[in-house]
């Protein structure tokens, strides 16, 4: 069987998640059909693996997003099971292909296999659910939790004009620094404690915080003797927060700061003391200083989101 | 960790939707203002006008006082409005308690239409703050023989005396402020700028630290004489006003003892010795086990207390029973919590000493704990015990 | 103006999840809350009654619990309150389509709802209500605002924000705002306890609730985490940034 695959790109290459999505219809023995919309990469989605052909939309109605605009677009190319990116705009993509088809439409998925179930997080991450597709329905699927298929295709592309009302027009573009996340709204915290030595240090925190979009967080030690601000510290006089990824960084990790992120969904600790207390509750733990270790880090980091 | 309060039987599964509703409203508006801020308020000594403003706001000041720009709200409600600002500060609640029970609700039941109608919008609103003075530097547990003297001199009335222990005197507009007018005792009101009056604040407190405690000073204190309270002589009057508020300390207690055993609670599943979580440890679950036994009592003796209060058919007895135990287990309860917490228990980082010092305020002012006995003992066997003198 | 808020009940996010026998145990739900986004769009609904007049007409479709969640809307100014049975529902499509059909019987100019719902965290009833009701639909919005015959609203674009309009009947869903929360006060929970709430089954939407492609199997705990692992040494950093892509997929 098939599955449609709605592309998504990164500036005019493909998105690694399109890549995912293809290797996840390889996963179940499935070829894909990949929509290229704005006829963006379609080369580049021809050469991958598992593709079976790509058809590229083009028209006027890609401009600017209009998620209406978008799915009145591509809907008569698609069909069968539709997978999509559950980036933002693919979750709204594929929630109005999904209402203009009269099918089913399940977010987020984790994992698929044969049947076809499916697995997503519910009640943000405290479940999973499981789900079995018995027909047609849109998919959309967490970027980074599936296999990314390989290069080696050689499909055929065809080209179809689309065009569909934009409803949406931009009155004005704010250009601004995004401003860093507050510890209570990221879905990553990097924190420092003592350990980073002095207040100047942050600065190589607030680095990595914004490679990864992650908030800044202190434990009160470096609230109350260094002057951070109070709205970033975490602890049990702080800010309780339950983040998917915390990075305690020189943190010892006494009760007091624990009572403010224990239920992070993942901890990783880097601490020059083996013995910290912190390391009681990481997931992952690295004993080693923080000159050694963030700036490896951060060339980590920068390397994966490139 | 998000605040559990504690309800083992289920008890606030009997309050009214609408008893609920104010109780959530309340709670939400703790979590998010009271909490974050109540150590630096405490370390500083102040009662944050914020405060004042949103409690006019939410409309929860002289919550069972019917008409006149009041809430009309049942007794039930009351009392879990008590709960829920005591669970953030025993001087929180008792702003509220000064307000509602003992400025507001003098001038409801005793005072002239007049004097409903001028005052006692601006104090639900909040805007105007009131404050009770009964308590004497010498007369505490005994008002009766209280000395602040009212004279009527025809055009006017001359006040001279001075109250003690006074919440909200420096920062009110408005004292209820009894005194004896030939021999009588009366209730008169009095306006932060009448001449002659002063209302100096009390400084050095280990207790209440978050509240303001005053002095009431009357120095041939000239005030109109439309400002006696003309429903009400003697000891009724004020005594009437302290019944009130020692209800809504029934159930505030609990809301005090509620946070101390929820963070006890946390600090002994976090707590590591010897490997083991202290939680796993029979002494300690002893104590838990014992909070949570007396926190259930109370909360059943308060909502059935409450119950009585809305339906008419309880006596000051009942309330001295209440007011008594909760503020006795409350105390208690911290103490124990304390120990729990170890020496992390007397930081500020944790509620618990400031609770505690909170609490022995509380089991003093409105009746002492002793007073409350003898006055349950006095129900049972007819005999008073309060002097030597018959 | 008639605008409509679409709100969900869920679990308050602080309250425990505890699975039995292959499913989320409702019963043991200690607090149920409004979904926070939903928040933001509910009080986006009120400043907009407030700027322009017209009547916010709550709607909710759940089982009979989620009826306190109206109420609590119309203690901080909801004006109608219309609660949908969810019984017979068993997918997305029947969730939208008794929506879209609430929304045309009471002829709504704007709906509001929030991005996601914090218990399936999905975030398809705004865009996939908007296709049936064939509305325009901006998504991730912190702001609507009604001028001149245009809905303005601010929306997250590549290179900060932008604001977009839109015209004519249009679905926004909101992410966290910029709008502060209102309270309730003692005033408008005593009038909320007198407001009544519009109570409707799927047939009185003339929606037919047939079957569905998908099948709900079951639920259960997420995989226990594995053991905490420790490294020495800052040479194993990078081992470590793609465990916490790989294994626990969290960047």
């Amino acid at each position: 069987m098939n599955f449609t695959i709605i592309a998504e790109t990164n500036g005019e290459n493909l998105h690694p998640t399109t890549y995912q999505l293809i290797g996840a219809a390889s996963s179940i023995g499935s070829k894909s059909i990949v929509i290229c919309p704005n006829g963006k990469a379609e080369a580049e989605a021809a050469s991958i693996e598992g593709v079976e052909k790509v058809i590229s939309v083009v028209g006027d109605c890609f401009d600017i997003f209009d998620g209406g605009a978008w799915s009145t677009a591509l809907n008569t190319v698609c069909e069968g099971n539709i997978l999509i990116s559950a980036s933002p705009n693919g979750r709204e993509i594929g929630a109005r292909l999904a209402a203009k088809r009269n099918i089913p439409i399940i977010q987020d998925i984790v994992s698929i296999s044969e049947g076809i179930i499916v697995k997503r997080p519910i009640y943000s991450g405290k479940a999973v659910e499981t789900l079995t597709v018995s027909g047609d329905a849109v998919i959309t699927l967490r970027p980074n939790a599936f296999e990314a298929a390989g290069l080696g295709g050689e499909a055929p592309i065809n080209t179809v004009n689309q065009s569909a009302d934009i409803k949406i027009s931009i009155q004005e573009a704010i250009n601004k620094a995004s401003e860093r996340l507050d510890v209570t709204e990221a879905d990553i915290i990097i924190s420092g404690g003592r350990g980073i030595g002095s207040i100047e240090n942050f600065s190589h925190l607030e680095d990595i915080a914004d490679i990864v979009g992650a908030a800044v967080g202190a434990s009160r030690a470096v609230v109350d003797e260094w002057g951070m601000p109070h709205r970033m510290q975490v602890g049990q006089t702080g800010k309780t927060v339950t983040p998917s990824l915390y990075i305690a960084v020189g943190i010892s990790g006494a009760i007091q700061h624990l009572a403010g992120m224990r239920s992070s969904k993942y901890i990783l600790a880097i601490n020059k003391d083996p013995d910290a207390p912190i390391f009681g509750v990481a997931d992952y733990g690295i004993v080693a200083t923080w000159e050694e270790a963030i700036p490896a880090l951060k060339s980590a980091l920068s390397e994966l989101k490139s | 960790m998000a605040y559990e309060a504690l309800d083992f039987y289920d008890v606030d599964s009997l309050l009214s939707e609408e008893e609920r509703m104010v109780r959530d409203m309340v709670r939400d508006w703790v979590d998010e203002e009271v909490i974050p801020n109540i150590e630096n308020a405490c370390r500083d000594g102040l009662f944050p006008d914020e405060w004042r403003v949103a409690l006019g706001e939410m409309g929860v000041l002289g919550a069972p006082l019917k008409g006149y720009g009041c809430p009309g709200l049942s007794y039930a409600a009351y009392g879990v409005i008590c709960r829920e600002l005591e669970r953030g500060d025993s001087g929180l609640r008792s702003f509220a308690s000064v307000q509602g029970s003992l400025a507001m609700y003098p001038i409801w039941d005793f005072g002239s239409e007049e004097q409903k109608n001028h005052y006692l919008p601006k104090m639900a609103s909040g805007e105007w703050i009131g404050c009770f003075g009964l308590t004497e530097p010498d007369y505490g547990s005994n008002p009766g023989d209280m000395i602040t003297k009212a004279e009527d001199k025809g055009d006017h009335y001359l006040i001279n005396g001075a109250k003690m222990w006074i919440t909200n005197g420096t920062i009110a507009e408005v004292a209820v402020v009894w005194a004896k007018l030939d021999g009588v005792i009366r209730g008169f009101i009095i306006e932060k700028n009448d001449p002659g009056f002063s209302a100096p604040e009390m400084k050095g407190k280990h207790s209440l630290k978050a509240s303001v405690t005053s002095e009431l000073v009357f120095q041939d204190c000239k005030i109109p004489k439309d400002r006696i309270l003309p429903g009400v002589k003697g000891l009724r009057g004020p005594f009437s006003c302290l019944n009130n508020a020692r209800f809504g300390i029934s159930w505030g207690a609990l809301g005090s003892a509620q946070a101390c055993f929820d963070s006890a609670k946390e600090y002994a599943m976090s707590r590591i010795q010897f490997n083991h979580p202290i939680a796993s440890y029979q002494l300690v679950q002893n104590k838990l086990a014992w909070m949570l036994r007396e926190i259930t009592k109370g909360q059943l003796l308060a909502y059935h207390l409450a119950q009585k209060k809305d339906a008419g058919t309880w006596i000051p007895e009942h309330i001295s029973l209440a007011k008594m135990n909760n503020v006795d287990i409350a105390l208690e309860i911290a103490r124990v919590a304390r120990d729990i917490h170890g020496a992390n228990g007397i930081l500020d980082e944790y509620p618990i000493m400031r609770h505690m010092a909170n609490l022995e305020s509380v089991k003093t002012y409105e009746g002492t704990h002793d007073i409350h006995n003898l006055i349950i003992g006095r129900h049972i066997t007819g005999i008073q015990a309060f002097t030597r003198e018959a | 103006m008639n605008i409509a808020v679409l709100l969900k009940q869920v679990p308050d996010t602080t309250a425990k999840i505890i699975i039995s026998g292959g499913k989320v145990d409702e019963n043991s739900v200690s607090k149920w809350s409004m979904s926070p986004y939903d928040e933001y769009a509910l009080e986006s609904g009120l400043q907009m009654k407030e700027n322009n007049g017209g009547a916010l007409i709550a709607i909710t479709c759940g089982p009979d619990r989620s009826k306190k969640m109206l109420t609590d809307a119309a203690a901080v100014g909801a004006d109608t309150l219309v609660h949908i049975s969810d019984e017979g529902v068993t997918d997305s499509t029947h969730v939208q389509q008794l929506l879209a059909a609430a929304i045309r019987k009471y002829e709504v100019d704007v709906v509001l709802c929030g991005k996601q719902a914090a218990d399936t965290n999905a975030g398809s009833t705004g865009p996939g209500v908007a296709e049936i009701l064939e509305a325009t639909c901006v998504t991730l919005v912190s702001e609507v605002n009604y001028t001149d015959g245009k809905y303005i609203t601010m929306r997250p674009s590549n290179t900060g924000s932008e604001k977009v309009s839109t015209e004519g009947t249009s679905v926004f869903a909101f992410d966290k705002g910029t709008v502060e929360l209102r309270r309730p006060n003692v005033r408008g929970i005593m009038m909320a306890k007198k407001k009544i709430i519009e109570s409707i089954t799927s047939s009185d939407l003339n929606v037919d609730l047939n079957g569905s492609n998908i099948h709900l199997d079951s639920q259960t705990p997420p995989p226990e985490k594995a053991e905490g692992q420790k490294f020495e040494g800052p040479e194993h950093v990078t081992t470590v940034v793609s465990k916490l892509r790989n294994e626990a997929n969290v960047i």
